[in-house]
């Protein structure tokens, strides 16, 4: 199978969405000539051309605003938001509009319009360029919400979303951009609301999101030389949740750890913590753990960056903190 | 860089008396549903907020009949008016007041986001500006796909405040889209008046649209000739290219905020003079000649029209409970 | 002024105890040190005094299962007024709603109504809570196993998943019934085949009733497989094929006749010794599990043996079991190796007073000499009906067994 950078993966369903399509434009800043900030959308305006790949002025209620009002006439437009701290500047139309305009119109009206964003910390980006703030749109409904860890997923799922009629966040992370990944020779869509099981196991269910699916594997190899063997879940959707998936791996394995580099409190692990006790209560052997980012604004230095991310050590520990005994 | 302000004056160009009937009977709609929508609400009738705009109905009628049918628009929390004008039936809008299932939309929105598709209205919206960035999309879609059609955004004087108008009038500019800005200047944002929250005179208040580098035209908005004729100047400047088009119009808002609005902070004695000085029925009415048999007639016809709207909404079905989850996705 | 009585530590690490009666009676008259009531504890039964002196007001919890320190009780003057005090005591205890927890469930489960009540009684007090993992609460209901009980291995001392399934193999009913096996007297009941089921249940029952403990031990397999590969080399033609289980007959025969007291009946009270060791073998036959017996096996060669114990599993497969073939069997060996199973317990099959489950042949490490080898290893698990034997006599039987195993020779 050939290989894609997650990067590359992204680029490669933006093309091929494009090309077939002509209501399928992309806008955002700096996406043109630079190619984007994380260099995602390079080489699309050489083929595309200035009226399909658009950069924007530093307007992100403006940039969302027109994106739904294309959308709602019928276009599949791609909105770029550099960083996703900067979605709070795009809130309001997101959310009072983008997520409403359906129910309020009775039907009348849909938004087929994705948002694709990316972050997370690493290399000292400040508090401000790295946050992780999906949990806050699985709270709104209307909304559909994506977050996919490898190449593979993000080129089937960024098709996907931009073929959903219903506004789409589809979230990136930056780390991930590099990592390679064999992916099918021609683009598989990947369905939303689909988890994706990394790693079969017998002890411990992780559902990670993100970069934490990666380090999840990690942790998982490191605990099956303990003699726990991990099971590692994916949900790639976090609205609408691949519930059947995630209770059928908590079920077997009768412990559960949640895993994502966003702050633990009111983080996604707290709503999965919560459906899994709901669902798998009489399976449940140990509390459900949670493993996420302190609860402080990311700082620059690098050493307390670190340290207020989680990593694999986090969820190995938390997967030995299910099996422990007195 | 000029920007050349265009003042529409009446008689000078040619809308017949006739059409100008057309256009009281359509205001005189407008004016008798927002008092009969008033009375029902006190009565208890009509659940949530209601926003009228009685004073306002020259804007409304102005700015829609000049729109094509393929034209889309979307309005604000006081959109009853538009939603008349640009071609909603009155027992659809109304159903949708008392929120029922065969109301515009579906019992879903209820006064402030009154949609209507078939007739391109894009919905109203109860975020003050909330609406405009929508509006630049639409018309940034017809720009892509080379169709000849305007968007158009109505908003207040208080909405010239928000971000959102910047980012929305800014990124039409740039893009030269085919979009009409209608500032509907009733010099109130709430109960805010101009002084409190414009640094701009006012009156002056079109001048925002030099910021931008945008067209701007001016007229009476209480001049529903004026009116049109400053909208149809703004689609043929929009529809050939030439870019977006900031329509501001002066107009009054003869009751409060919301219906049963004390407006505690209105002076009464300017208010008991723009009633008597600035309703744009009666200066129309003035204007046609209009006996008072004629208004009598004209009266009864769409009083008429306006109770039938509220049988047929009283009699119509409440939304199933569970319809709730209907339309979240698509 | 009215005190309560709340149920005492009356040791270290006593979380709660059984009210079995009050030995006084509402509205009677207390003296500091009078017997109150009856305490079971899990060691011991004892009467648990007065503290003060007074009338007995209110009897709060007449019997059952209570937590240490539940106020169980209240003294204080004649005709006092103890209704706030009795509010503060039943919010403290979880109340009333206790009880109705206790009968809905009672209702529900009506095959295992006592280990039910206690644990939701357990649950439901606020006080003192036994703490167990939901996956472990939902096993001790299904599985009838009173959590009060358990010692939890859990983080800070929960109970979980693992402790309860521990408890439920000890007293469960392990899936091998028996089969009617009969007294050697005079006296014989007629047990048709077609009824297998009902009667395995009653007998069942039977063994439930008797106080059963198990010993377990783990021999190296390697002499007893090699024994067998022996005497496969040996056979003429014609014979039946002789299996390690064969030869595992032979040796536990020879242990028998060594240990009588094992070799025995409890009936009516009485234990019966016998002289000779007719040993059974469960089979898995299509109308149940039927236990024919190879008689005599301390005299037969494990030829005979082989020849013997092919011939019974043949006609019990096929159904066609005669009474002689039921008839006699003093001690029983079951074997579920075959499936995998490395150890089990097996439950008694009465009268007999011993049976011994045999678990697979496993290659486990194993030392040897000083050194570690990987050797074929078997577990195997008696259980002894504590009426008749004690420990130590089922120990030296074992130990002898193991003996035997590992070198067969010796049971010559």
């Amino acid at each position: 199978m050939p290989e894609l950078t997650y990067r590359e993966a992204v680029r490669d369903a933006l093309a091929h969405a494009l090309r077939q399509d002509e209501s399928v434009f992309v806008m955002g800043e700096d996406i043109a000539e630079m190619g984007g900030s994380m260099a995602v959308t390079q080489g699309l305006l050489e083929e595309f051309g200035p009226q399909r790949i658009r950069n924007t002025p530093i307007s992100e209620m403006a940039i969302v605003g027109s994106g739904i009002g294309a959308a709602i006439q019928g276009m599949r437009p791609v909105v770029e938001i550099m960083y996703e701290d900067f979605l709070t500047l795009s809130m309001e139309q997101l959310v009072n509009q983008a997520a409403k305009h359906r129910t309020m119109s009775g039907g009348q009206v849909k938004v087929p319009l994705t948002i694709r964003t990316q972050g997370g910390a690493g290399w000292s980006p400040g508090a401000q360029h790295a946050q992780q703030l999906e949990a806050w749109f699985v709270h709104v409904p209307g909304l559909k919400v994506v977050f996919p860890s490898t190449p593979e997923d993000v080129r089937g799922l960024l098709w996907s979303s931009i073929y959903d009629d219903n506004p789409v966040v589809f979230f990136e992370h930056r780390t991930l951009y590099p990592i390679k990944g064999e992916v099918p020779a021609e683009l598989v869509p990947i369905p939303l609301g689909k988890a994706r099981i990394h790693r079969e196991g017998e002890d411990v269910t992780v559902v990670a999101t993100g970069r934490l699916v990666h380090e999840a594997l990690q942790a998982a190899e490191a605990a099956e030389s303990e003699g726990i063997s991990v099971e590692v879940v994916d949900p790639r959707t976090l609205l609408p949740l691949d519930e059947e998936t995630i209770l059928g791996s908590v079920r077997k394995t009768t412990r559960c750890v949640t895993a994502h580099e966003a702050v633990v409190r009111g983080g996604f692990g707290s709503e999965l913590a919560a459906v899994i006790q709901h669902g798998a209560f009489d399976w449940l052997d140990a509390p459900i753990e949670r493993v996420g980012a302190k609860f402080a604004p990311l700082p620059f230095a690098p050493a307390m960056e670190q340290w207020v991310v989680p990593h694999a050590a986090d969820v190995l520990e938390a997967i030995r903190r299910t099996v422990a005994r007195s | 860089m000029a920007t050349v302000e265009e003042k529409a004056e009446p008689g000078k160009k040619g809308v017949s008396n006739e059409v100008l009937r057309g256009f009281f009977r359509e205001m005189l709609l407008i004016r008798r549903f927002e008092e009969k929508v008033e009375e029902r609400f006190r009565a208890g009738e009509l659940p949530g907020f209601l926003h009228v705009a009685i004073g306002q109905e020259a804007v409304a009628t102005g700015v829609c009949s000049a729109l094509a049918l393929e034209d889309v628009f979307a309005s604000t929390h006081r959109a009853h008016g538009h939603a008349i004008a640009k071609g909603t039936p009155v027992e659809k809008i109304m159903a949708e007041l008392y929120g029922k299932a065969e109301g515009c939309s579906g019992g879903y929105g209820g006064s402030m986001h009154l949609y209507d598709l078939k007739v391109g209205n894009l919905g109203a919206n109860a975020v003050v500006a909330g609406g405009l960035p929508a509006i630049v999309g639409a018309a940034l879609a017809f720009q892509m796909r080379g169709e000849k059609r305007v968007a158009v955004a109505f908003f207040g004087d208080g909405a010239t405040n928000t971000g959102t108008f910047h980012e929305s009038l800014n990124l039409a500019q740039l893009w030269k889209v085919p979009a009409i800005f209608v500032l509907e200047n009733n010099g109130w944002a709430e109960s805010t008046p101009a002084e409190q929250q414009l640094p701009l005179p006012v009156e002056e208040l079109g001048k925002r649209a030099a910021a931008f580098g945008m067209k701007l035209i001016e007229a009476d908005g209480q001049d529903v000739e004026a009116v049109y004729l400053a909208a149809l100047a703004a689609r043929d400047h929009a529809l050939a290219g030439k870019g977006p088009v900031l329509l501001h119009v002066r107009t009054f808002r003869l009751t409060g905020h919301y219906v049963g609005d004390p407006q505690v902070y209105r002076d009464r004695d300017a208010l008991k003079q723009e009633r008597k000085t600035k309703d744009p029925l009666t200066l129309l009415g003035a204007r046609l000649e209009l006996s008072d048999d004629d208004f009598a007639a004209i009266d009864a016809e769409v009083t008429a029209e306006v109770e039938a709207s509220v049988e047929f909404a009283k009699a119509g079905t409440d939304p199933k409970p569970e319809d709730a989850l209907k339309y979240v996705y698509a | 002024m009215a005190s309560e009585v709340k149920l005492p530590r009356l040791g270290q690490g006593m979380e709660s105890g059984t009210i079995v009666r009050w030995l006084k009676a509402e509205g009677e008259e207390v003296s500091k040190g009078d017997p109150l009531y009856e305490l079971d504890t899990d060691k011991v039964t004892q009467e648990v005094e007065a503290e003060t002196t007074g009338v007995l007001l209110k009897i709060v919890i007449a019997d059952g299962e209570v937590e240490v320190g539940t106020t169980v009780g209240v003294i204080g003057a004649q005709d006092e007024d103890v209704s706030e005090l009795l509010l503060t005591a039943q919010g403290g205890n979880g109340g009333s709603p206790e009880r109705e927890v206790v009968e809905a469930t009672a209702e529900k489960t009506p095959a295992q109504p006592e280990s039910v009540e206690i644990a939701a009684s357990v649950e439901a007090s606020s006080s003192g809570r036994v703490k167990a993992s939901p996956l472990a609460r939902r096993m001790a209901r299904e599985r009838g196993v009173d959590m009060a009980a358990l010692k939890g291995t859990g983080p800070d001392g929960r109970i979980i998943a693992e402790d309860v399934e521990d408890a439920a193999a000890h007293d469960a009913v392990a899936d091998m019934p028996a089969a009617p096996a009969q007294p050697p007297s005079s006296e014989v009941e007629v047990v048709e085949l077609t009824s297998t089921r009902r009667t395995i249940a009653r007998r069942l029952t039977e063994a439930w009733e008797a106080p059963v403990f198990q010993l377990s031990v783990t021999a190296d397999a390697s002499e007893l497989v090699a024994t067998r590969e022996r005497l496969v080399e040996l056979m003429r033609e014609g014979e039946t094929k002789p299996t390690v289980n064969d030869v595992l007959t032979r040796v536990v025969a020879s242990a028998l006749v060594r240990h009588r007291p094992v070799n025995a009946h409890f009936v009516d009270g009485k234990i019966m010794r016998h002289t000779g060791a007719n040993v059974g073998i469960a089979v898995a036959a299509p109308s149940g599990l039927v236990v024919p017996v190879i008689h005599d096996a301390d005299r037969k060669t494990v030829q005979q043996i082989a020849t013997a114990r092919a011939d019974l599993v043949a006609r019990a497969r096929d159904g066609k079991l005669r009474l002689p073939d039921l008839e006699g069997g003093t001690f029983t060996i079951s074997n579920l190796g075959m499936y995998g199973m490395e150890q089990f317990v097996a439950v008694l099959n009465p009268p007999q007073v011993a049976i011994l489950a045999v678990g697979s042949i496993e290659d486990r490490p194993a030392a040897r000499d000083g050194q570690l080898v990987i050797a074929p290893t078997m577990t195997m698990t008696l259980s002894c009906d504590h009426r008749a034997i004690d420990g130590s006599e089922g120990a030296e039987f074992l130990r002898t067994v193991k003996a035997f195993v590992e070198s067969p020779a010796l049971a010559l």
